[in-house]
């Protein structure tokens, strides 16, 4: 085991202004404010290993945002503990931010009137380190990422996916052991997401990095992570390998079939009728209650013209876990 | 901890060359600024010279004097603007949780929000300020004072802007009371100190303290006295202090924020 996250029991609450409506609750508000405790984050316990790619993922809402800023030191937490590269994020942040790196995928951190090349070296500056050491880091960026077309146009000329990329690559130019990635690829076409997916992956195969990923995108999540840590409501309702997700959770197959005639056919034990368009046909079969052969018999083989059997999609695997059903 | 300090120092002088560079990118932009924050200073000394050719003394002072107090009070405008040209928008970004991407940096927070900006009409106000600083009387003396004292004074503006501006971690529309206190004191100390009285000038001593600012520093460079220029310094680094510890105790508070957001 070679864990570079520990977090134990950790919570956090926010205290929320509440006003009436209206002029009159405006007043209100002012002469006596009222105020509700929002429970982000509550009792959380995970850890991370060395070299992992893991998917930390919930709705909107769930505490994902909460925590990775507790555990880049943007927020203090109200209890419990977190470690992170043996570093307390509260009370050694800046050593920490040597360690770390960090993308919101919805907050710039790049200066978009200087180029590409210029934020490298002023992030190079803010981590101290010395100006060949940049350059010489910029010259294989530029080669490994692809960054040479757009490396000297401002970043407020830049696509969103080749802002992206920048904003990923200038969170390596210290080498962090972890990077925290929130929503990388929110708002992104999908020939842009699949390279930014490539970077992430060739991140963590060329220099080790531990990722911490939160997405909303499933496309993310299954194709580079291997663990996954669903949260919602501020606490941890899933902590598996992705393999395992998928094992427990992929007990369901979806039947699609085009028949000669009409058949009929009603929900018996393990098979639940979604569809039913007389010749079409879309079952979902519970391989635990029943087999796919047993569905099949159901079916007059000779007439089937086309048949599809299909795993649940991931996305409804998470859905229907955000929604507390297994 | 010197290594700390130097570190900090490059840093900021970084941040203000990338700050220009930024400015810069628009040629008219960055010279019509510089040239009509002198020309909109020089206007103001006009008045006083008309007020000057009715009345020699004006609150006890004499056009010279005003000349000083104009370069000092500009030149001390112009560090607090050169350097940490943010500190006004300090509790804007505390309102809407923009600083994050300053706490995940290995640099002290303030200090990288702070000098995050700068505003290139400072520029303007440096130029003019020196150049009363020549109209009063060019010495290597006045020069090494005056601009030590357009440094304190720049730190004492930053200091209470950021004290005032760290209660938006509290309260909502902090941004309003900042730019206040800030106009007020940007407006009170142009006039001469002897026309204001009573408690007004108990305010100059603490809430809005340009006497530290702008008065005593006029004081010493027209007749050196050991006790203000020590009063200057220590009150310089106290009020320092306290704008730090401030910042750090409202920053448990942070509540951060999901806006989108651009480093423009």
């Amino acid at each position: 085991m070679n864990n570079v996250i520990e977090v134990k029991k950790l919570s956090k609450s926010f205290k929320v202004k509440v006003k009436e409506k209206g002029f009159i609750g405006s007043l209100k508000s002012i002469v006596k404010p009222k105020y509700k405790t929002i429970k982000a984050v509550n009792n959380i316990s995970f850890n991370v290993e060395k070299g992992e790619i893991i998917a930390f993922i919930g709705p909107n809402g769930a505490g994902k945002s909460t925590t990775i800023k507790m555990l880049t030191g943007i927020l203090y937490n109200d209890a419990g503990s977190i470690s992170v590269m043996g570093i307390d994020p509260t009370k050694k942040r800046k050593k920490l931010a040597y360690e770390i790196g960090t993308v919101f995928g919805q907050k710039e951190q790049l200066w978009t009137h200087l180029t590409p090349y210029d934020n490298f070296k002023f992030f190079g500056a803010i981590y101290d380190i010395p100006e060949y050491v940049v350059e010489k880091k910029i010259k294989e960026f530029i080669e490994i990422f692809e960054l040479s077309e757009f490396i000297n146009t401002p970043v407020r000329n830049l696509s969103l996916g080749q802002r992206i990329r920048c904003e990923i690559v200038a969170s390596l130019i210290h080498e962090p052991k972890i990077l925290f990635l929130d929503e990388p690829t929110i708002g992104l076409d999908p020939v842009v997401k699949e390279n930014i997916r490539t970077l992430i992956k060739r991140m963590n195969k060329e220099y080790k990095t531990t990722i911490f990923l939160t997405s909303h995108d499933v496309g993310d999540i299954e194709k580079l992570c291997k663990r996954v840590i669903i949260i919602n409501k501020g606490e941890v309702v899933l902590d598996d390998s992705m393999e395992n997700l998928k094992y427990h959770y992929l007990n369901k197959k979806i039947i699609e079939v085009k028949m000669k005639e009409k058949v009929n056919l009603d929900d018996s034990k393990g098979i639940t009728i979604l569809k039913d368009k007389g010749y079409n046909l879309k079952l979902e079969v519970d391989t635990k209650k029943t087999s796919i052969s047993e569905a099949l018999k159901k079916l007059d083989s000779d007439k089937i013209i086309d048949i599809n059997i299909s795993n649940v999609p991931l996305e409804s695997i998470i859905t229907n876990i955000y929604k507390g059903e297994k | 901890m010197l290594m700390e300090v130097k570190k900090e120092l490059k840093f900021i002088l970084l941040s203000i060359k990338y700050n220009l560079a930024r400015e810069m990118t628009n040629k008219v932009t960055f010279l019509t600024n510089i040239i009509f924050m002198i020309l909109n200073n020089a206007a103001f000394l006009i008045e006083w010279i008309i007020f000057f050719s009715i009345k020699d003394n004006i609150g006890g002072y004499g056009l010279k004097d005003v000349v000083l107090l104009w370069g000092l009070a500009s030149g001390t405008y112009a560090i607090c603007f050169l350097f940490f040209g943010a500190v006004q928008e300090l509790p804007n970004l505390i309102m809407n949780g923009k600083i994050d991407s300053f706490l995940v940096q290995p640099k002290n927070v303030l200090i990288s929000i702070l000098t995050s900006k700068t505003k290139v009409s400072a520029i303007g106000d440096l130029i003019y300020s020196y150049i009363l600083l020549f109209i009063y009387g060019f010495s290597i003396k006045n020069f090494l004072f005056f601009t030590l004292f357009i440094v304190t004074g720049g730190i004492i503006v930053t200091s209470i802007a950021t004290i005032f501006g760290s209660l938006a971690f509290y309260i909502t529309k902090a941004d309003t009371l900042t730019g206040n206190v800030m106009g007020t004191m940007l407006n009170f100390d142009t006039y001469p100190e002897g026309i204001f009285k009573g408690a007004i000038r108990i305010l100059f001593y603490t809430i809005i303290p340009i006497s530290f600012a702008v008065y005593m520093p006029l004081n010493i460079l027209k007749e050196f006295e050991i006790i203000k220029f020590i009063a200057v310094i220590i009150f310089t680094l106290f009020i320092t202090l306290i704008a730090f510890l401030s910042f750090y105790k409202g920053l448990k508070k942070y509540s951060s924020g999901n806006l989108m957001s651009a480093r423009v």
